[in-house]
């Protein structure tokens, strides 16, 4: 590592020390963050995945080299499953929370009274911690005493509680509520800044012009924001894919498997199966399967703009 | 007729239909408004509201949306146990470490990364920057076997280790954006002063940064607040935080005590919210400024 600084190349050196000096004050600056990232970060994740090659177990020491064999059998038993799921959760976890947060940031970008401390107390949602969110939905959706189910049987909706988190045909669609409402104000909030550097005049031209609120928004409003939309749904979709907490405490992955995700199957493969080699096979698929998503995903995403500034010309 | 009139007569809004329409997308507007707040306070309602109901409310159905009686019970009873007062102290032990050390390593990479051209620079840059995407529940399970073979598992430190690394991307690329916005004549100055790098970062640069500091601290401070999955599986139960705490005072399989639970809940979360209110300025204007321009 050399280390011609931005300001040394002006300034003379001064003294035959000086150049050292600088370049062990650069390590020195680097040093802790690399090192951290390194032993956090990079040992763990090579080291995961390679256990996905060597039958390994929390349970004893050692390990033996079997080849793909674990990943070949996460590949048979687990894959059409686990990436069905996960999928089902990371994009209902974030389509309907882009929804809710682009409507909402319309909204909020009108001027209107109260409307800066209405845009704070949105942000509730996204800011109490995770676990106190999957708490609060698995109180609303309690079975016994649940007061999701006592308003929908006042209403007349349903006629028995319904175990919302414990039936297959129901805790999808229930931990995508819950999710849907942690993550929707982090959305509003980037889609508000995003439409923040709409000009005005280009709306009030496009009025003048006889454009209604729908095309408006699609010829002014969406050519300045599609940036930050696209960072926001690559972000969510990434982290979606590996969410872990409110799958964990709201299902478990239950009921029978129907909720799991490869998230939550890389901890039950460890920690309850003892079984490093399963889950660091499982890891490999999902890194695998992750980078091909994000990899298409962006050239979907170059394409679009491309086409669309060739339809422009 | 001058412009302006000019303008006005040729809006469409002034045009019967145009005032039409104007009124139905108000309309709209109000009702997407209404609906989206029910969804999103009526959770917080139920929250608050469970958390003072008496149990002999609680647990009865249908329940009463709205409590004829209140109770503070459930805060004394939270307060008075002395299992979450344990977790209590090492959140705030865990957290606050975690702050101080995160500002301390990020502050001074920020630096390098703002203010020296070195081989690799982008490279490293990258490679802080994409640490976050990694999952960590895969990070975990080796996590676990290297905090074992140091005997590390079930102490502070094996928190205080992983949740600094954790917040590094955001922390670094915060604290970049600070020291990129100091003009670099400033260190010109105090190196032509006769001062060494070590002096020109930790009493010329340093104090300007302070906001930046703080910022990024209480970040910090957040993440490790709020971490579930680590503090349950690093931590035994007497390091264990507030989160996976939680879990294990109220959450069993017979019974939940969910007014207590509700109650704890909203007592771990005026933190985090003290600490945005506080961020507020230095968050939305940073990191939405960043991703806008990016």
């Amino acid at each position: 590592m050399t280390s011609p600084t931005a300001h040394s190349t002006r300034a003379p050196r001064r003294g035959p020390g000086a150049p050292l000096s600088e370049r062990a004050f650069l390590t020195f600056l680097l040093a802790p963050g690399v090192v951290l990232l390194c032993a956090v970060v990079l040992y763990p994740l090579i080291r995961s995945l390679l256990s996905a090659f060597f039958d390994e177990s929390l349970l004893y020491p050692g390990m033996d080299f079997v080849g793909l064999e674990n990943v070949l059998q996460v590949l048979r038993d687990d894959f059409a499953r686990l990436t069905t799921q996960t999928l089902i959760f990371t994009i209902g976890s974030t389509v309907f929370p882009f929804a809710i947060g682009l409507a909402l940031a319309l909204v909020l970008n009108q001027r209107f009274r109260g409307q800066a401390y209405l845009r704070g107390a949105f942000l509730i949602p996204w800011l109490i911690p995770g676990v106190v969110v999957s708490f609060l939905w698995m109180w609303i959706f309690d079975a016994n005493y649940g007061v999701l189910n006592g308003i929908l049987m006042s209403l007349g909706l349903a006629d028995s509680p319904v175990a919302w988190l414990f039936q297959t045909d129901t805790a999808r669609g229930a931990l995508i509520l819950a999710k849907t409402w942690n993550s929707f104000p982090w959305i509003m909030v980037m889609l508000l800044a995003g439409l923040q550097t709409v000009p005005t005049e280009l709306h009030e031209a496009a009025a003048m012009d006889g454009a209604g609120v729908v095309r408006r928004f699609f010829a002014v409003t969406w050519p300045h924001i599609r940036g930050v939309a696209g960072l926001v749904v690559l972000l969510e979709f990434i982290w979606n894919f590996q969410h872990f907490d409110m799958i964990f405490v709201l299902t478990g992955g239950g009921p029978a498997g129907t909720t799991a995700t490869y998230a939550t199957a890389v901890y039950d493969a460890a920690f309850k199966g003892y079984d490093l080699g399963h889950a660091g096979a499982l890891g490999l698929v999902w890194m695998v399967l992750l980078t091909i998503l994000t990899v298409v995903y962006v050239w979907l995403s170059e394409r679009g703009e491309k086409s669309e500034k060739g339809a422009a010309r | 007729m001058t412009a302006l009139d000019a303008r006005a007569l040729a809006s469409a809004s002034t045009t019967p239909r145009g005032i039409r329409r104007r009124g139905r997308v108000r309309w709209g507007m109000w009702i997407t408004l209404v609906i989206i707040a029910l969804f999103t306070f009526a959770p917080i309602y139920w929250l608050l509201v469970t958390s003072i109901t008496p149990d002999a409310l609680v647990f009865r159905f249908p329940p009463t949306l709205w409590p004829s009686e209140i109770t503070l019970d459930h805060y004394a009873e939270v307060l008075g146990n002395p299992a979450i007062f344990g977790y209590l102290r090492n959140s705030v032990i865990v957290s606050v470490i975690t702050a101080i050390l995160s500002v301390v390593v990020s502050m001074y990479m920020g630096y390098a990364f703002s203010k020296y051209r070195f081989a690799g620079r982008k490279s490293l840059m990258y490679f802080v920057l994409s640490s976050q995407m990694f999952p960590q529940a895969l990070l975990l399970v080796t996590l676990y076997l290297v905090f074992a073979q140091f005997g590390l598992l079930n102490t502070y430190l094996a928190l205080i280790i992983s949740f600094t690394t954790f917040t590094l991307p955001l922390c670094v690329w915060m604290l970049k954006g600070f020291f990129d916005a100091l003009p670099d004549d400033l260190i010109e100055a105090a190196r032509i002063d006769g001062a060494g790098p070590w002096r020109i970062f930790h009493s010329v640069i340093l104090p300007l940064a302070a906001p930046g500091l703080v910022a990024a601290g209480l970040f910090a401070f957040v993440r490790g607040w709020n971490d579930f999955i680590f503090a349950l599986t690093l931590a035994g139960p007497d390091k264990q935080t507030l989160p996976p705490g939680l879990v294990n005072t109220f959450i069993s399989e017979a019974s939940t005590s969910w007014p207590a639970l509700m109650a704890a809940s909203l007592l771990v979360s005026v933190p985090v919210c003290v600490a945005f209110i506080m961020l507020q300025r230095f968050l939305v204007g940073g990191i939405t400024a960043g991703a806008v321009k990016g």
